[in-house]
């Protein structure tokens, strides 16, 4: 009985061994600066009126919503660009005058409302300064006025936005 | 914040593209007289397949590089490593590396406004 007493205490005592040896197993990893760039909606146009192509939902278009992750404050630069051409369009014979719209709509931190009031535009540019770690999120606005007094000619249209992550 | 998680939810899924290390380093190649770096692109976007590498000094000017491909073919959720060579007397001039997503598909009758993504890494001093 001792014996046997012994041996089951032999047992659990190995057994708590190993469990203490796979308890300290590590889990490395490797955090480093980047910046991801997510697109969380892609843009659709509505066609408000036969010369109007907005992405603005009152138009009855979807606005893209696109998202920088930004894992080291302060080592990239945002720049987002609306369209100032169709990518596919049918032959259009007149000229298409574009406007569009970059902002931050929606941030992890209250702290990154700075990129808003920071921000630099030019032409079709907007510049963001990424000096904030988290996420931000950027709805871009896009129109195209078809002539004057013209329609869109019926057919698939599509435009590209750019965005950039440009380290500093 | 609960309305862009709910808009995240109805436009299907989000697509990312993630090009690192932010800051990469030239080193001399087995190649004499060029100079290299290793890029790791990884594609979270459904909707690309083909992404264009590309090199520029601080002025954005284009500098002559060789990868095994210019426009890479990579498919959702793939990670690649892109080895970048450059010419040695080119090292000091480099500034950006850079990957940019290529839309090329559209359906008939769409009107889209498509993100287009580029990331530029810069190389350290």
């Amino acid at each position: 009985m001792f014996t046997k007493n012994v041996i089951l205490l032999g047992v659990f005592a190995s057994t708590s061994l190993i469990n203490a040896a796979s308890a300290s197993t590590e889990i490395t990893g490797n955090i480093e600066s980047k910046c991801v760039i997510t697109t969380d909606a892609t843009g659709v146009y509505g066609n408000p009126t036969t010369d109007v192509l907005s992405t603005l939902p009152t138009d009855g278009g979807v606005s893209p919503l696109i998202r920088f992750d930004i894992l080291e404050g302060a080592a990239y630069k945002g720049v987002v660009s609306y369209p100032m051409q169709f990518t596919t369009s049918p032959v259009l014979n007149d000229v298409v005058n574009w406007t569009g719209a970059a902002e931050l709509v929606e941030m992890s931190s209250a702290e990154m409302s700075a990129f808003e009031t920071s921000k630099v535009q030019y032409e079709n540019v907007t510049e963001f300064d990424l000096t904030i770690a988290g996420s931000a999120w950027f709805k871009v606005t896009s129109n195209a006025k078809y002539g004057y007094g013209k329609s869109f000619p019926g057919g698939t249209y599509s435009a590209t936005i750019e965005t950039e992550c440009i380290a500093k | 914040m609960r309305f862009l998680m709910l808009l995240s939810f109805v436009s299907g899924c989000s697509f990312a593209h993630q090009w690192t290390p932010t800051y990469p380093e030239l080193t001399p190649s087995y190649v004499d007289g060029v100079m290299s770096t290793m890029m790791v692109l990884l594609n979270k976007r459904k909707d690309v397949s083909f992404y264009e590498i590309s090199v520029y000094d601080k002025d954005w000017n284009a500098v002559p590089f060789v990868t095994t491909d210019k426009i890479v073919n990579i498919n959702y959720l793939e990670r690649k490593r892109i080895e970048v060579f450059v010419r040695k007397k080119d090292r000091l001039s480099v500034t950006y590396v850079c990957s940019k997503s290529k839309i090329i598909s559209t359906r008939n009758g769409d009107r889209l406004a498509i993100p287009s993504s580029r990331i530029c890494s810069k190389i350290k001093e």
